[in-house]
């Protein structure tokens, strides 16, 4: 079985920052691997080691600084990695059209049994990544799942998961392999890279490919979406400020957050 | 010359940091109050591969080197130098058995440790011989094809946690040469007249274990004996540069700590109107406190890549990078509790506890004036 995970290295802004153009200045942000993403490693990994001879690939979209980041990955388990780049698509932004379009052709060539991605990437958090990529090249899907039973998928080949839906509902759906899923934070608790293990990623491949490498052309990553602006909004504050016995405050902060739509009835 | 980590030591930092910041720090104020080895947190630092990390892989290390294991003491002392100390200490003594050990040895004590099965130990100092190891009274004599020991052990390392430890002891008192005479012989802590007594009320690194060893006509198997009867003293002699500039690395670690405590703070806490960065006072303060880290960092580097590249003799070296950069953790925690002011008195915040830390640097593994000895007797010519 071969397992494909996307995974993105994004851009995390320090608390006080400054716009430039359409983005955030360079000197604010700080890079790492997409903290959804995290959890999408951490379950094809406990997937490989719960069956025989699975193989888990990670795919990323990135320039050559992401490379840092997909070891990582490497470092937690995953066995090679394939970076996508190509000065085509050194644009300000990517739209999800494009990056499925892309990642669809790096499936094509991998053909994996089963595909996971983060929900959203923390940065830009159009969270259709996953999706866009199941509709593109023909496959089921399940979207923000937060459980996997996976001795379930080993035997059956089925995706036996949990979703979590508003207001604190959860579904229970089975998907027939090949298939996407885009995959929840707390899903399970991602490990640290072993000190062993970042040293074995060292020697790993992470194999670089251009837009011709995967068959496409610079047309074909065309991205419909454009960055106009970009500013800070005013900010307000409303603090509620609740005295009292804990019991008291308790139920007030209950009747408030009742009030807000948070918990389902 | 090449001055900057490889990606690899970079990513081996981040996340060892990661690590520290997620599971010690939430914990290290209530071990430090309460004096209890961080069994839990072990357990995490044994899957993520970091006690024994310097050990071969195929005895379940990660093979790293003294500058890489420089790196990782430096990431979790500036998070806690107690809970930090835990988990590097937990292969203390094992340098002599990776050196001096037969495979069989090396097979018996190394994995555990890897495994976190097991926690060892060096016992060197006793109550009368600290500085001065080659006054031990603790003996070791040969009766068939065991060795039987006595005497006491002081200021051990994992002593009530240890499941063994290499211990010093006299095995050939009829010797003249001063040096010779000595040798290493691992004792397992469940050998019958084994017992070791906690020793608490520590000024700092409380989360680490000190234990008093008794030694009451122990007997162990010849086999125990690491190396060459008679060699222990100079076998030990040889890690000296090793173990040193791991306590530098620990000191440099204590110093960023402080440090980075004390530059948040200092932007965060406001006097007459304004956050106290803004005045030079407390501005010098922390440049100077960051300059003289960087300065330790580097002669600890330098040591360290010089324990792992260079063939001449280092000892002046090592000693010059632990006896400066604890003297620079002292310092930078002195001034991180100074810039606290009266927050950093209290145990709210973790300057007070770094404060107390810092100071064993100067006194482990060879006091600050011995330091001094050992350079100056480098520079003097009568090195051997």
């Amino acid at each position: 079985m071969k397992v494909l995970v996307t995974v993105k290295e994004v851009a995390e802004v320090e608390d006080d920052f400054e716009i430039d153009g359409t983005g955030v200045d360079d000197r604010y942000l700080e890079y790492d691997l997409n903290e959804w993403d995290d959890y999408a490693v951490e379950e094809a990994v406990q997937l490989q080691e719960a069956g025989d001879d699975i193989e888990v690939v990670s795919v990323t979209i990135g320039p050559e600084r992401a490379e840092e980041t997909i070891r990582m990955a490497l470092a937690k388990g995953v066995d090679r990695a394939i970076r996508v780049w190509d000065d085509a698509l050194d644009q300000d932004l990517l739209d999800t059209a494009t990056k499925a379009r892309v990642f669809r052709a790096v499936v094509e060539e991998e053909e994996p049994d089963l595909i996971l991605t983060g929900v959203q990437a923390g940065d830009d958090a159009f969270g259709a990544t996953g999706v866009a990529l199941a509709e593109s090249v023909g496959q089921e899907w399940a979207a923000v799942v937060n459980q996997l039973d996976i001795d379930h998928l080993l035997a059956e080949n089925v995706a036996r998961v949990h979703r979590e839906l508003e207001g604190g509902v959860e579904e229970l759906t089975d998907v027939e392999l090949p298939a996407v899923l885009t995959i929840q934070t707390g899903i399970n608790e991602p490990r640290y890279a072993s000190l062993r293990g970042i040293r074995q990623a060292q020697s790993k491949e992470i194999a670089p490919k251009t837009l011709a490498d995967l068959g496409l052309e610079a047309g074909d990553v065309e991205s419909s979406l454009f960055l106009t602006e970009m500013y800070e909004p005013e900010s307000e504050s409303d603090a509620t400020l609740f005295e009292g016995s804990a019991e008291e405050t308790a139920a007030e902060l209950a009747s408030v957050l009742r009030e807000k739509g948070v918990g389902a009835e | 010359m090449d001055y900057a980590l490889s990606e690899e030591q970079r990513a081996v930092v981040e996340e060892v940091r990661r690590f520290a910041e997620n599971e010690i720090a939430p914990l290290a104020a209530e071990y430090d109050r309460e004096e209890k080895y961080p069994y839990e947190v072990m357990e995490k630092a044994t899957e993520m591969g970091l006690p024994g990390a310097h050990f071969p892989v195929e005895y379940g290390g990660a093979g790293y080197s003294t500058l890489e294991m420089a790196l990782i003491t430096e990431e979790l002392f500036a998070v806690d130098p107690g809970i930090g100390l835990c988990i590097t200490s937990a292969g203390f003594g094992a340098e002599a058995l990776l050196e001096f050990g037969t495979d069989e040895q090396k097979e018996r004590f190394l994995p555990p440790i890897t495994d976190g099965e097991s926690v060892m130990g060096a016992a060197i100092s006793e109550p009368q011989a600290g500085s001065d190891v080659t006054s031990i009274d603790t003996t070791a004599e040969k009766d068939g094809d065991e060795w039987v020991l006595n005497g006491n052990k002081m200021w051990i390392t994992n002593g009530s946690v240890g499941d063994y430890f290499v211990v010093m002891c006299e095995t050939d008192p009829e010797v003249d040469d001063r040096y010779a005479g000595f040798s290493q012989i691992v004792v397992e802590a469940d050998r019958d007249g084994f017992s070791a007594e906690k020793i608490t009320g520590k000024l700092g690194i409380r989360a680490s274990d000190t234990a008093e060893l008794l030694f009451d006509d122990v007997r162990v198997p010849e086999g125990n004996l690491v190396g060459q009867r008679g060699m222990g003293f100079l076998q030990l002699m040889q890690f000296f540069d090793e173990t040193r500039t791991s306590v530098a690395a620990q000191a440099v670690g204590i110093a960023k700590g402080a440090n980075e405590r004390a530059l948040s703070y200092a932007e965060e806490r406001e006097q007459f109107g304004r956050s106290i960065s803004d005045f030079q006072a407390i501005q010098h303060k922390l440049a100077d406190m960051h300059t003289r880290t960087e300065a330790a960092r580097q002669l600890t580097y330098k040591s360290a890549w010089s324990v792992d590249h260079a063939e001449d003799d280092l000892t002046a070296l090592a000693s010059m990078a632990k006896e400066f950069a604890s003297r620079v953790a002292t310092d930078c925690a002195d001034e991180a509790v100074q810039i606290h002011g009266g927050a950093g008195y209290v145990d709210d915040f973790d300057v007070g506890r770094l404060y107390r830390d810092s100071k064993i640097t100067q006194i482990y593994e060879g006091t600050t004036e011995v330091q001094k000895n050992i350079v100056a007797r480098e520079l003097l010519g009568k090195g051997t």
